[in-house]
């Protein structure tokens, strides 16, 4: 039988190694090209491609991917010659050397200018514009036969429309919407001129304002995202919309509309002007040496290809010298697109959008005056954009390390050279013939990177640019930056958030875990091999999956939990107002923890059927002989029982949660205002949502590490001593 | 009184149950009802029933395809099935392969190192990846590994090592070491008893391990979608981010990709649950 | 079939020492047995016989073949184990092949090995079964027949009967005395029950505190025990021990070892007046007296009935007035009663100096 096994491992093995290594072999001939397109953008570019005279290797990349895997192929020859990209990340991609110039020139007039100047930086042409996006206003017109000129004339439809319809479906919370309207007060989210924060003064306020006032008059929803904006207006609840060309494709021929330039705002007769995204085709450094690359890009921006994009998937090209479309809504979105503003690609830019994001939803929560979340807005950014701390002198660090590792080697020499210490050693081998390749596969792939990031927490700058620090990191952080050390977003208000989150957590994993544990193991539990299997399942299903749907339970306006509160509504004839589930910390830490036990507990319950399995049976009835009752034997003799061998997976748990990324992540994504962010997701956010402070987010995991080795040991002495 | 109690038992029993049951199915329904759904509703539902069922997005996904160069047409979704299953399964056959030795050394040698090493791997899982991903896609260039699923799959395995040790060595320690001293009176090498007796003995909790390893390579995206760049080599978890952009998401595409992802494991998972309850009972997950 | 010679067998784990400089020597073809109380290292020693631990100190022989560093494959030997230690994932016939599998016996000595043997164990309907499938008795007969089936030189048994019921306990062995008789291998058999260690035994090492305390026929050694630990741990009911001083009025009167009277004291060697010394004296050596013509009197506290005998639980009675608690053995017929007292006469008496517990006997 061995045998069979060993044949069937053997061929299981080799498989596996064919199949791995079968589809790397490509060639490294073709121009490889990658792109985040998808639906009818892919399918206009697949179609121009096939009309290159040459070999092209197309990658669809998923859109949250794309820039960490230029990153991380790029700057070491990697990746591709050619790809896709908004404007907006030309000024990081330079900064990295992702991106090289265009070795050719524009013909004069060719292309929008605007288009141009928003892939130029610093005089130099650092991609070739493709399509332009932005947003537009679609209209209805079963629902609003007038064309509205005027926001105010929008919002008059209101009174008109069904009730669960509204007169504008835009995502009001969202800066990027947020900014068109600004711009009709004559404000921007960034000051150009001197590359810094905008969105302040009195034209961001009264901006704020107008949201405010229309989604308390019911004009517009509160609570919309993208999807909710392309449902209400797929389904004819809303009479006018605003987005980008993307809703066009989305809604076929679903209601009758046409899309037309962003109404004006009466309070300042100024027209509202969206910003305008451009997508190029940039070229790597190695794309730039080759010609077949060039020979690509100009393929790719040639106005046969702006025609082919046009008809597939109408967008809108950055060319402008084709007629114009006689497509009604790529020439709105033409038209749109002229009076649009180009998205700053500068690194303050992308600083702006965290902070302003959090200032529009906490002021139309009503929280707080637009003033003041303005001004808080301001100190966040201004918290981003802090001037990197300066460089420190390493020597002492490095003698300090020389001399201590000196001292170490030294004392594992001496400790060696003792007779015991040698015999011991000796004795160890046998052991250590089985422990190697567990010690090279975990000390290069797991504990050398985590050296290394742990190292990095004692640098900062760019990425491919970093320069030692000493502790400055741990001292910005732990001194909360200057800010009083209980304001929000401190290192220590995080970690009494992170501490409250994972006892949370665990007590109700443990609770419900050890709960159904005992009760699944009743003798009196029918199918039992069934339920079991009903209750692992959320342990089953991806984690991403099934944070996401959570949080669509937790909508405000559509979720399924405002559907139970309205059933119960009905039922009991009582009158529960739905829950803003992420507009208090409470609720939306609640919210996170409800997904997080529902993800934690069948882990918990079935190491509690495991331990229950060994608690003898003879012990249980010794103490129902001596007059026990149920509870007493559960809480006297089993749950003592059964502890030990918990612990260990508590344990892990406890860490496990601690770290609990994707959760707090996708479900509340730190809202309100990042107060339920956990030291994981702060880590995640400097490391990759502001300007890439990998040092910063370095010096934040090693703080957490800290502390989980610590408590960890604390606990294991106090319970040793427990036992002693 | 006891058959009464014994009813009352048994009815509070079920009713507790059946509440979890509605409670761990409920999310999951929706995301069910989501891949089924033509259209979407804009009033607030309590019951994940799909509207307007449909199986465009389930056709769509599932009969994703893709032409080559040469003319020829491939089952997109069918290969990217293939290489998930085959990176987990690898991964799981790495990681286990190294674990299992190194978790027999844990619970059966007394050597230079042994409480360090264990307190070390458990140290591993203290630290947040996001400072050491990084790290590791440097480790991977200079090992010449980046861009490669070997490359994806020796991280995997290397990041399931330290749980399976756990896993394994209180699994190892609860097998009576009397058995491998049989074995080697009977004449067997030390290595020997321990393949021969141990790891048939403790198939159980291998199988266990085994799923765990397999799942942390089937349900991760960051490192393949940072990994791999031919499209014939994604993995599943890939395709789905796939669906969701930088403007809009396709929700429902999304949905239905993430049931033919849970299928496979669903399966497993069922498969291994009886050992499950044995393979993480036998001690615990000790650390 | 070897014999098996340690000299000084040294054994520590780590600050403790479970061996101090142990001594065996078992003739070829007779059965050993280690006894002694739980911890005194016999199933130390066991192993070390068997190569699972290695020794700190010392050597081991096999015949004329040094096996101290040899591994347990390599010393020809097969062990059965307290807990049997049958493979649970593999068939009774898998099991008793196992061993031999290893070895690259061919198949057909294979089939007709496990057949022999599982005949001679009366386990061949069992051959297909798991072990999981057997009752207690079935299993040990399958680790019996696990160490049979390989023909070794030397058979190790790691008290095999203790997991058993008293009855099967009894039966078992006797036919484990009977299959070494039958097949003349030489065996060593750790126990801590001292009817096991007796009736087995052709020669018995009693272990303590890592070391052997006495080695000899069992017979021998129930007569005349080395030291007070050996008298005390042999035998049941144990030996009544009293610590005394010698004594005797003048020269040419009779020594006596407190109140016990020394009956031929040419029979031990360094009597002198006032020496401290343990006077052992076997609750089977007592017998009853007519009143006043006695040693010792008794005061009747508890009586157990044991069929022909009567175990007689007391107070021994001095001059000082009631004394040490005093276990007699009696015939039957005798009524005894709690509350009596009774005057006994004693047949032999066991001295051991105070200090060094070792017999006085010479």
């Amino acid at each position: 039988m061995l045998r069979g096994v060993r044949a069937g491992l053997a061929g299981v093995v080799a498989l596996l190694a064919v199949l791995l290594t079968s589809a790397i072999a490509h060639a490294e001939r073709p121009v490889r090209l990658w792109h985040a397109y998808r639906g009818a953008e892919q399918q206009a570019l697949e179609e121009i491609i096939a009309s290159f005279d040459g070999e092209v290797e197309l990658l669809a990349v998923p859109y949250d991917a794309f820039a960490s895997k230029l990153e991380s192929t790029v700057p070491l020859g990697k990746g591709p010659h050619v790809y896709i990209d908004a404007h907006e990340r030309l000024g990081d991609f330079a900064e990295r050397g992702i991106v090289a110039a265009v070795p050719f020139e524009l013909e004069p007039g060719a292309y929008a200018s605007k288009a141009v100047a928003a892939v130029t930086i610093d005089g130099q042409l650092l991609a070739v514009p493709l399509s332009q996006k932005c947003l537009a206003l679609y209209i209805n017109t079963d629902l609003s036969t007038s064309a509205p000129a005027t926001l105010e004339q929008i919002a008059a439809l209101a009174p008109s429309l069904p009730s669960g319809s509204f007169a504008l479906a835009y995502e009001a919370r969202g800066a990027y919407a947020h900014a068109a309207v600004l711009a009709a007060f004559g404000g921007a989210l960034l000051d150009v001129e001197t590359d810094d924060f905008g969105f302040e003064g009195p034209a961001a306020a009264r901006s704020l304002e107008l949201v405010a006032s229309l989604i308390s008059t019911g004009v517009v929803p509160e609570d919309a995202d993208g999807a909710l904006v392309t449902n209400l207006f797929a389904a004819g609840q809303a009479a006018t919309a605003i987005s980008g060309p993307w809703l066009a494709a989305d809604l076929g021929d679903a209601v009758p509309y046409r899309v037309t330039l962003l109404p004006t705002i009466d309070a300042t007769g100024e027209r509202m002007r969206p910003l305008l995204t451009v997508e190029a085709v940039m070229l790597s450094p190695r794309g730039a040496a080759d010609p077949d690359a060039v020979r690509l890009v100009q393929h790719l921006t040639s106005p046969a290809a702006a025609q082919i994009r046009a008809r597939v998937a109408r967008s809108v090209s950055a060319r402008a010298d084709l007629p114009v479309s006689e497509d009604p809504v790529l020439a709105a979105f033409a038209a749109q697109a002229e009076l649009a503003e180009p998205t700053p690609s500068t690194a303050a830019m992308r600083a702006v959008w965290e902070p302003a994001n959090r200032a529009i939803r906490k002021f139309l929560r009503g929280d707080v005056s637009a003033d003041a979340a303005l001004a808080e807005a301001r100190r966040r950014f201004d918290d981003v954009r802090r001037p990197p701390p300066p460089p420190a002198e390493p020597t002492p660090v490095l003698i300090l390390l020389g001399s201590l590792s000196l001292f170490g080697a030294g004392l594992l020499v001496h400790r060696a050279r003792t007779r015991d210490g040698l015999a011991a050693i000796r004795r160890s081998l046998p052991a250590y013939r089985y422990v190697a390749l567990g010690v090279i596969a975990v000390g290069v792939l797991v504990i050398l990177p985590i050296l290394f990031g742990a190292g990095a927490a004692f640098f900062a700058g760019k990425p491919h640019d970093m320069y030692y620090v000493g502790l400055a990191n741990f001292r910005e952080i732990l001194t909360a930056r200057g800010a009083p050390l209980l304001s929000s977003g401190s290192f220590y208000v995080v970690l009494a958030v992170t501490v409250l989150w994972t006892v949370v957590n665990v007590a109700f994993h443990l609770g419900i875990g050890v709960a159904l544990g005992l009760v699944l193991s009743r003798p009196v539990m029918r199918l039992r091999g069934l339920y079991r299997v009903l209750l692992i399942v959320p342990w089953a299903v991806p984690s991403y999956v099934t944070a996401l749907a959570w949080r669509g339970m937790f909508h405000r306006q559509f979720g399924a939990i405002t559907g139970l509160i309205h059933a119960i509504n009905n039922l009991l004839g009582t009158n529960i107002e739905p829950i803003a589930w992420f507009a208090r910390f409470s609720t939306a830490f609640a919210a996170n923890v409800a997904t997080n036990v529902w993800l934690g507990f069948p882990f918990m319950m079935v190491v509690t059927l495991g331990a229950l399995a060994a608690v003898p049976k003879d012990v249980l009835e010794a103490a129902e002989v001596d007059g026990a009752s149920r509870w007493q034997r559960l809480s006297r003799v089993t749950l003592p029982i059964i502890a030990p061998s918990m612990i260990p997976a508590v344990t892990l748990g406890a860490i496990w949660t601690f770290n609990m990324f994707n959760v707090v992540f996708l479900v509340s994504g730190g809202d309100p205002d990042g107060t339920t962010d956990i030291l994981v997701s702060e880590a995640y956010r400097w490391a990759f949502t502001r300007e890439a402070q990998y040092g910063y987010a370095a010096a934040y995991a090693v703080l957490i590490f800290l502390l989980l080795l610590v408590t960890s040991r604390v606990t294991d002495r106090l319970m040793n001593r427990g036992k002693a | 009184m006891t058959r009464r109690a014994d009813l009352l038992e048994a009815i509070a029993a079920h009713a507790v149950v059946i509440l979890a049951v509605c409670f761990s199915l409920y999310p999951i329904l929706w995301v069910v009802s989501l891949a089924f759904s033509g259209s979407t509703s804009l009033e607030p539902q309590v019951l994940p029933i799909p509207i307007e069922p449909t199986l465009e997005p389930m056709r769509e996904v599932v009969g994703a395809t893709r032409i080559e160069p040469d003319g020829s047409e491939i089952w997109l979704f069918g290969r990217q099935l293939l290489n998930s299953v085959v990176v987990s399964i690898a991964t799981a056959v790495v990681g286990i392969s190294v674990a299992i030795p190194t978790a027999y050394a844990f619970a059966r040698f007394e050597f230079v190192g042994r409480r360090e090493g264990m307190r070390l791997l458990l140290a591993t899982q203290m630290f947040p990846a996001v400072a050491s991903a990084v790290p590791l896609f440097m480790i991977l260039e200079a090992l010449e590994l980046l861009n490669t699923r070997t490359g994806l799959v020796l991280c995997y395995a290397s990041t399931s090592v330290p749980f399976a040790v756990f896993q394994l060595r209180s699994a190892f320690e609860a097998i009576p070491i009397d058995l491998e001293e049989a074995a080697m009176v009977d004449g067997a090498t030390r290595f020997e008893a321990f393949v021969r007796v141990v790891l048939p003995v403790a198939r159980p909790a291998i199988a266990v391990t085994f799923l765990f390893a397999f799942m942390t390579a089937y349900n991760e995206f960051i490192l393949a979608a940072t990994l791999l760049d031919d499209e014939r080599a994604f993995t599943l978890p890939v395709v789905l981010q796939r669906f969701i952009g930088e403007y809009d998401a396709r929700w429902d595409l999304f949905a239905a990709g993430a049931i033919v992802v849970s299928l496979p494991v669903m399966l497993l998972f069922y498969q291994v649950q009886r050992h499950m309850v044995a393979g993480l009972g036998a001690g615990g997950v000790k650390g | 079939m070897v014999s098996v010679q340690a000299k000084q067998l040294i054994k520590r784990f780590g600050e403790t020492t479970v061996l101090a400089g142990v001594d065996l020597d078992i003739p070829d073809g007779e059965f050993a047995v280690l006894v002694g109380p739980s911890g005194c290292g016999k199933s130390t020693l066991l192993r070390l016989l068997a190569g699972l631990e290695r020794v700190s100190a010392g050597t081991i022989q096999f015949g004329d073949r040094d096996v101290t560093t040899l591994e347990p494959r390599e010393r020809d030997i097969a062990m059965v184990f307290q807990s049997y230690a049958l493979y649970p994932h593999m068939s009774v016939r898998k099991n008793l092949e196992f061993g031999l599998r290893l070895r690259k016996t061919d198949a057909a000595t294979m089939t007709a090995r496990v057949e022999e043997v599982a005949k001679m164990l009366d386990i061949s309907h069992l051959l297909e079964r798991l072990p999981r499938a057997l009752s207690g008795g079935q299993r040990q007969r399958v680790a019996m027949g696990r160490a049979i089936v390989r023909r070794p030189a030397l058979f190790l048994f790691d008290e095999p009967l203790s997991n058993l019921d008293p009855a099967l306990r009894a039966q078992v062995r006797v036919e484990i005395r009977k299959l070494h008789d039958q097949l003349g291998v030489t065996s060593v058999y750790v126990t801590h029950d001292q009817v096991e260690a007796m009736t087995l035994a052709d020669v018995l090492f009693v272990l303590d505190g890592g070391e052997v305390q006495q080695r000899g026929r069992p017979i021998d050694i129930y007569r005349e025990p080395a030291n007070c630990f050996v008298a005390k741990f042999l035998g049941s009911p144990a030996m009544n021990l009293s610590p005394v001083e010698l004594r005797r009025e003048s020269p040419d009167q009779r020594w006596f070892a407190g109140q016990f009277p020394v009956a031929t004291p040419t029979a031990f060697a360094g009597l002198e007046t006032g020496r401290r010394v343990v006077a052992g004296v076997r609750p089977h050596d007592l017998v009853l007296a007519s009143e006043g013509a006695g040693d010792l009197e008794l005061d009747v506290e508890v009586v157990e009935t044991l069929g022909p005998e009567l175990t007689v639980h007391g107070t021994l009675r001095t001059q000082a007035g009631p004394g040490q608690a005093y276990v007699a053995v009696l015939p039957a017929e005798h009524r005894v009663t709690r509350g009596d007292t009774l005057a006994l006469k004693l047949e032999h008496l066991h001295l051991f100096d105070a200090d060094t517990k070792r017999t006085l006997r010479c």
